[in-house]
């Protein structure tokens, strides 16, 4: 029934007017065309990251120092066992949470602050300025944030210290005192990464729905009322990617700290990645710091896959409403 | 998904089996590196020439150049050098006469030098891996000599005898062997030469000889101890260090931001550590030893300890940023007129003064005097002092093609011509290493010549360990040493326990020692 009458459904649609869909000619064409644009950035992706991960992950089983003379030895499990019992890199995984939950849970809080500020100040004059200073830490380098900071925290010339000597206060060895320099470090990368939480607070208002917002003004709800049932329920799941994404990215902090203290004094600011780069890059052991960066990685898809559950329950949520 | 990555990071293995620099490190046809001994072809250029000469043999590409075989070739050539270590960047100052030496002498035209360079805690990050897949980049190297174990081992770079034996003008006779063992040897005491001198260097003490003759410092100084103060050279030769501390805080005065001295305990490559070894091995300390690659129960000692505690101690007379101290420091609080004396590296000497230095500063070479360091009461009881040594050796590397490996060649022969040196020494900052050239008049007015060749004398210095594994070695003891400095490290006898228990752990894992590390040590952290 079907065949004899699709070509008249077809004839009566070109009565009608109605072109007829597209032949599964043309829809191998389109697919073709969508491959070609996604070919490069396979080839790309698997060049550059699928082969050299594969790459890392066997070399995590062999004994091999680049400067040795002898070939890799395979070894099995035994870089991971080692690994099991390094108390130093432990130490500096500990320190890298430590640095991750504090960094971003101040970054979050100040950076909700600025954002929300900027958001209740759109009619100010200068505050497209205003928005653009506060994001050129964010998009200075680290490297060249790492070595101006730490100019200007320098005991002997640095700018700071003549501030602190101008009020009347002994000068303040920040980056090497053994108290003193993580909370320095700390500091900077807030500084650097405040306004990026500032941004995606100011998306996550901006994403809140106008119609609700005056409907919570024409009920006279208070400030913390509006922020609880109206704000938050709307605008968390762009607060919560940004912290997420926060999460990751102060995981991998390196260059920032190797510029600042360079792991000092003594190891008191070296994270995970420091002791990974000195590891890989000055001992060239690497099959021992392949296994430590097989570690690293598993942590960080770990704390993706919490970033892709919440872009989905977000997706979820969206097709439930709808 | 996890046990599928791991099977396919498994079936990777089959690959990685040959990604040794051993196997294939030279591949090119014309590489007179590919061998069967890990890509150096040293030994099998030597064994070519079967104890030929150069005469016998001419085209051998260790005997450089003949009078034909560069004619009218053009060569292009690089060397990497340390970054903010200006000895290392006098070749390329003086590459325009070498081209010019090269065009008239062998007919052939070599491309201006280029270059690469990084500081010297980096430089070894930067010239490794481009050896590790076989890279002809840099054809001639100034390394460290930590480095000659690691450069050596994996047949990265020539060996130096097998270029004496066909150039014997090239060995040429040193002031002593501290040159032969610092630059050339490695394994330690195998006689096997892998580098060739290009800046040698040990370390002194650069003072305010202006300050020392003011006539007020010195009424001063004499009411305040009952002694003269010395002012030449000859009364600091042998001063004692607790003489000479008594100086270094008749001077120091932090409130008026004069410090008595400055020494380096920065954090960064070996600086900690070659400041206080002088402190560790007048003493009677030892680091390690040699014959049988064991640090645990030597570097942990008694005597260690009490040297580094009086190291230091010696920031009383410094200023607040004494941790992080490094060359360049030194530099600045010496020539800003900071800092009455510091400890430093004989080969900066041709920096220590700056004539646009700030008023109270060190404008003129006049201005200061160089010492050897001061000496300590050895284990014997005598006065004693045994220096770090310093400076920088060439390498040639083992992958250049025949035409790249007879310009360096030709290179080192022009190097090491008299007329050369006299540039070097007299107009880029270097210092003589060969007895030859010790004697020669000519460097006599060199400020810091004196300082520098009694260190230089027979077991007044000693270079640390050459090995491969120098360089985790190095990271475990400055992070502890420079621990104790900062206060993360309770004390010094732990810092030197932590560092010698991880260096013993390092050393019995590649295979260097029989003896394990006390147990527990893997665990072990710096809290």
């Amino acid at each position: 029934m079907s065949s004899s009458s699709a070509p008249s459904s077809v004839a009566s649609r070109l009565e009608e007017g109605i072109p007829a869909p597209a032949p599964p000619r043309a829809k191998s064409k389109k697919t073709w065309w969508s491959w070609g644009l996604l070919v490069p950035v396979l080839v790309f992706f698997i060049l550059m990251n699928v082969i050299p991960t594969i790459w890392m992950l066997g070399l995590s089983f062999y004994n091999y120092t680049l400067t040795s003379a002898g070939d890799p030895q395979f070894i099995g499990m035994d870089n991971y066992t080692q690994l099991a019992g390094a108390g130093p890199l432990w130490l500096s995984l500990g320190r890298t949470f430590t640095f991750m939950v504090l960094a971003v849970a101040i970054q979050t809080v100040l950076g909700a602050v600025v954002g929300y500020l900027f958001w209740k100040s759109n009619k100010v004059p200068g505050r497209r300025l205003a928005l653009t200073l506060l994001f050129t830490p964010m998009i200075l380098t680290p490297l060249s944030s790492g070595l101006f900071w730490r100019l200007m925290l320098d005991p002997v010339f640095g700018v700071i210290n003549y501030f602190v000597e101008l009020v009347g206060l002994e000068k303040i060895d920040f980056t090497t005192d053994a108290t003193l320099a993580f909370p320095a470090v700390l500091v900077v990368d807030s500084w650097m990464w405040i306004p990026f939480m500032a941004l995606m607070t100011l998306a996550a208002l901006g994403s809140v729905p106008k119609a609700e917002l005056e409907a919570a003004q024409v009920d006279n709800l208070s400030f913390w009322q509006r922020l609880v049932h109206v704000i938050i329920p709307a605008g968390k799941f762009i607060i919560i990617l940004g912290i997420l994404l926060r999460t990751i990215d102060v995981f991998k902090t390196m260059d920032l700290v190797y510029l600042m203290t360079n792991g000092g004094p003594g190891d008191r600011t070296e994270l995970i990645a420091v002791a990974l780069y000195r590891l890989a890059f000055k001992s060239f052991n690497l099959g021992y710091s392949s296994a430590l960066a097989v570690l690293l990685l598993f942590i960080a898809i770990a704390l993706t896959s919490i970033y892709l559950f919440v872009l989905n329950l977000r997706s979820r949520r969206e097709a439930e409403n709808a | 998904m996890v046990a599928a990555l791991a099977a396919v990071g498994l079936a990777s293995t089959a690959v990685l089996a040959g990604c040794s620099s051993g196997d294939d490190g030279a591949s090119g046809t014309d590489d007179p590196a590919a061998s069967d001994d890990g890509g150096n072809d040293s030994e099998n250029l030597n064994e070519d020439g079967g104890g030929e000469t150069c005469a016998d043999n001419p085209e051998n590409p260790l005997c450089g150049s003949s009078d034909t075989n560069m004619q009218g070739k053009s060569i292009e050539f690089g060397y990497s050098r340390i970054g903010g270590w200006p000895p290392s960047s006098a070749p390329e100052a003086m590459w325009p006469a070498f081209q010019s030496y090269a065009k008239e002498t062998y007919g052939y035209d070599v491309s201006d030098l280029a270059f690469a360079e990084a500081p010297f805690g980096e430089l070894f990050q930067k010239i490794a891996p481009t050896l590790a897949s076989g890279s002809n980049e840099f054809n001639l190297m100034i390394v460290d000599s930590q480095w000659l174990g690691a450069l050596s081992e994996p047949g990265w770079i020539v060996k130096a005898d097998d270029v004496f034996s066909l150039n014997p003008e090239l060995d040429i006779e040193p002031y002593s062997s501290l040159v032969t063992n610092t630059y050339q040897v490695y394994p330690d005491g195998s006689g096997q030469r892998w580098g060739f001198p290009q800046m040698p260097d040990t370390q002194g003490v650069f003072l305010r000889k202006d300050w020392l003759e003011d006539p007020a410092n010195q009424a001063a100084f004499k009411d305040a101890t009952g002694k003269d103060l010395p002012t030449t050279y000859e009364e600091y030769e042998n001063i004692l260090m607790d003489d000479f501390l008594e100086i270094v805080d008749f001077f120091n005065d932090p409130s008026g931001g004069v410090y008595g001295t400055a020494l380096m305990y920065s954090k960064e490559y070996d600086f900690f550590s070659c400041a206080y070894y002088p402190f560790a091995y007048s003493t009677g300390g030892e680091i390690w030893n040699p014959e049988t690659n064991d640090v645990y129960g030597i570097l942990n000692s008694e005597v260690n300890a009490a040297a580094m505690e009086k190291f230091v101690g010696l920031q009383d007379y410094q200023p607040e940023t004494f941790a992080t101290q490094g060359i360049g420091d030194m530099i600045d609080l010496f020539t800003q007129g900071r800092a009455f004396s510091a400890f430093q590296w004989l080969a900066v000497g041709a920096f220590m003064h700056n004539p646009e230095a700030p008023e109270g500063g060190v404008a003129s070479p006049d201005q200061y005097l160089a010492i050897p360091l001061p000496k300590f009461e050895g284990p014997d009881g005598d006065a004693n002092i045994i220096g770090a040594m310093g400076g920088q050796p060439w390498v040639i590397n083992s992958f250049n093609d025949d035409d790249q490996m007879r310009v360096s060649v030709d290179f080192l022969k022009w190097w090491y011509l008299p007329e050369t040196q006299d540039v070097f020494i007299l107009d880029n900052g270097g210092l003589p290493w060969s007895k030859e050239g010790a004697a020669n008049p000519a460097y006599a007015d060199i400020p810091y010549l004196k300082p520098f060749l009694y260190m230089l004398g027979e077991g007044r210095s000693q270079d640390f360990w050459h090995l491969p594994e120098y360089s985790e070695m190095l990271a475990v003891q400055q992070e502890a040493f420079n621990g104790y400095a900062t206060g993360t490290v309770s004390s010094a006898a732990e810092a030197l326990d932590y560092s010698a228990a991880k260096q013993q752990e390092i050393l019995f894992n590649a295979g260097r020692t029989t003896v394990a590390p006390p147990e527990g040590t893997a665990g072990r952290t710096l809290q």
